[in-house]
């Protein structure tokens, strides 16, 4: 790891020293800086991101129907731009990879903000929230908090593989996924391929925290639950050596 | 290149330091260098600056101005490795001090975002005065419990003493200051994992942080 | 219709005729399909433009049936019924806003809504490389969706923004201009 670590060290040439000795010089690095990025423009009022709390629309709700639509018209044009229906599941996930990494981030900020902490599920302790070290305290992240807050409640089951040639393989299920109930457009579409995109989201919390993963969807109906999805997350072979590790360590 | 008139100019600073120091211990500063770094260990932002907390001027002044840049990348990335240790075996995401670098008196505070940005805090104590004052290698501590003692303790041992209680909350506070903007930062469709964090007002709310805290 | 009323009609669908998800999931969504657009189009801001206006103009023509249905409105009376109605009734139920109607024209055929709030632009920064904020109308989605409803019911219209917050102005404004009202013509196939 050494050798590539030094090799990006110096990548950034900008603020690196900034304000390192006297005023004069610190005048020219900001100068040289405010070259290199002269930022955005600004409304007079001078509101960026950055002065928009983060809980602001917490509990915002919108239209159900704006969602579809949306997400119909996103698929549509995926569709248009892919060669067959796995290129199209491939798409979707890669689309809802990064939303994985950005809500992992604003569920934790959530949970240290605020009293009642938004990551557990059945404590009330206030206590900054723990970054998922085990597999089964990942999974319970995303069965839990993750679900609540895109869908507004938790998923229905979490299991792990029976079987001995795949402990790396656990699925969550989801009996009435919203993405496919509301999904009247185009109505050719598997219901799967919807599913992709929260697969991509699932994919992306895994990763950010560190555990190397595939998800995909998978259509279950039953009887009862016509749109019943499955996700199998199959954890990569480094994130089951390091799950031994940290089992013989008693790392929770 | 301008580096005679710049060592020059920061030898002089270097001596004004080291004059309040040893005239008022709890005027001791501390110099600062702060990272963000991508889960695959690219610099992401940058930023150095020094104690503001009980009459600090916010200015960074590292023992070895000329290679404080390379120097404080250095040690820092050498710390990833011990960073990536912590990472596995403590769960929150303030993992305080997790590394000192003794040739450079240099201490390395971490934060880890759960999706895997590191941010790391090097913080350097000015050069004592050891010709001045013998026995210097322990000058610090002598320090800080003189400052201890008064009652205005809490701001200056912050910068007395990179270990100590008040500053890993003081880091803490400031660790999680930076990352209520680095989420925000990373809201933005636009902003995708890994990408140089340019934004003025981002570094403008780092530095506040800074000021307020450190 | 008062305008009052609108706004109770309004008020009063949102309330207990829409299903309600997440507002965040939904601005993510959008977010994701605005950035996307942008590298498919190798940042072509005009080209990402296009496409958002005619991604809107599919969504309205589908939208206004659930409109209709949920609203139970019928015929406006007037251009300044309509723009009444856009804004107190169709922007509330599918955006929970409600833009305010200003800026007409003396003959009654152009107004600009004013978006106090834009749930689609929440947590949006627009890439800092010089040229989206020039060239890029984040939410241009939103003048196909009023395109396309309007054209299923008869009147063509024109919708572009002027203005957007995003790009450092200080409103976000849309101007809507009625070209006509079709009579008697078989609605348009889908782009």
């Amino acid at each position: 790891m050494a050798a590539p670590r030094h090799a990006t060290m110096q990548s950034i040439s900008n603020g690196g020293t900034q304000g390192s000795d006297r005023p004069h010089t610190q005048q020219s690095q900001q100068a040289q800086q405010s070259q290199q990025s002269p930022g955005l423009r600004v409304p007079s009022n001078r509101k960026t991101i950055y002065d928009r709390h983060l809980n602001r629309s917490r509990n915002a709700e919108l239209s159900r129907a704006s969602f579809a639509f949306l997400f119909g018209e996103m698929v549509t044009y995926a569709q248009r731009r892919v060669t067959g229906i796995q290129d199209l599941e491939k798409r979707l996930n890669e689309q809802g990879y990064p939303l994985g990494l950005r809500l992992l981030d604003l569920l934790f900020y959530r949970s240290t903000s605020t009293s009642s902490s938004a990551l557990s599920s059945s404590s009330t302790s206030s206590s900054p929230p723990n970054r998922p070290l085990r597999i089964i305290t990942l999974l319970h992240l995303i069965h839990g908090p993750l679900w609540r807050l895109l869908f507004g409640r938790a998923a229905d089951a979490l299991e792990h593989s029976v079987s001995p040639d795949t402990p790396n393989e656990y699925m969550i299920t989801d009996n009435d996924p919203m993405v496919n109930t509301y999904i009247s457009a185009p109505r050719d579409m598997s219901m799967l391929n919807c599913a992709a995109y929260v697969a991509g989201i699932i994919e992306g919390v895994c990763d950010g925290c560190g555990f190397e993963t595939k998800v995909s969807a998978h259509n279950q109906p039953t009887e009862l639950w016509p749109s019943r999805t499955v996700f199998l997350v199959r954890f990569g072979d480094a994130v089951m050596e390091r799950e031994k590790v940290l089992e013989r360590a008693g790392v929770k | 290149m301008a580096a005679a008139s710049k060592a020059t100019a920061s030898s002089s600073s270097t001596v004004n330091g080291s004059i309040s120091t040893l005239n008022n211990p709890r005027l001791l500063k501390m110099s600062y260098y702060f990272t963000i770094l991508s889960p695959t260990d690219t610099p992401l932002f940058n930023i150095a600056f020094g104690t503001s907390k009980g009459g600090g001027d916010g200015i960074a002044r590292f023992r070895f101005p000329e290679t404080a840049q390379y120097m404080n990348q250095f040690i820092i990335h050498s710390s990833l490795d011990i960073l990536e240790e912590a990472q596995w075996t403590n769960s929150g995401m303030y993992l305080k001090h997790i590394d000192t670098y003794p040739p450079a008196a240099a201490y390395i505070t971490a934060f880890l975002t759960p999706s895997g940005a590191r941010f790391l805090l090097l913080h350097q104590p000015p050069n004592l005065p050891s010709s001045t004052s013998t026995g210097s290698g322990l000058g610090s501590s002598s320090l800080l419990g003189t400052a201890g003692s008064t009652t205005r303790a809490s701001s200056s041992s912050i910068a007395a003493n990179p270990t100590s209680p008040q500053t890993e909350e003081a880091v803490r506070q400031f660790m999680s200051e930076v990352y209520e903007s680095y989420v925000k930062t990373a809201m933005s469709p636009f902003y995708k994992q890994g990408m140089e964090i340019k934004s003025p007002v981002f570094r403008t709310r780092v530095t506040a942080a800074g000021k307020k805290w450190l | 219709m008062s305008s009052t009323k609108t706004s109770r009609i309004g008020e009063e669908i949102w309330k207990t005729r829409v299903d309600k998800v997440n507002a965040e999931l939904v601005t993510l969504t959008y977010g994701t399909i605005v950035a996307q657009l942008c590298q498919d189009y190798d940042s072509n801001y005009q080209d990402v433009n296009k496409q958002l206006d005619k991604m809107g103009y599919n969504i309205g023509m589908r939208l206004i049936e659930d409109f209709l249905a949920k609203s139970g409105v019928g015929r406006c009376a007037n251009f300044r019924e309509t723009a009444d109605m856009i804004a107190k009734v169709g922007f509330k139920i599918f955006l929970n806003v409600t833009p305010t109607v200003t800026n007409w024209t003396s003959d009654n055929t152009q107004f600009s809504l004013i978006f106090e709030d834009n749930p689609l632009a929440d947590f949006v920064e627009l890439p800092d490389d010089g040229r989206a904020q020039d060239e890029l109308w984040f939410s241009n989605i939103l003048c196909g969706v009023l395109r396309g409803s309007l054209e299923m019911v008869q009147m063509q219209i024109e919708a572009h923004f002027v203005s957007d917050v995003l790009r450092g102005d200080d409103t976000t404004e849309m101007r809507v201009s009625l070209v006509r009202y079709i009579e008697d013509e078989m609605p348009p196939e889908e782009e």
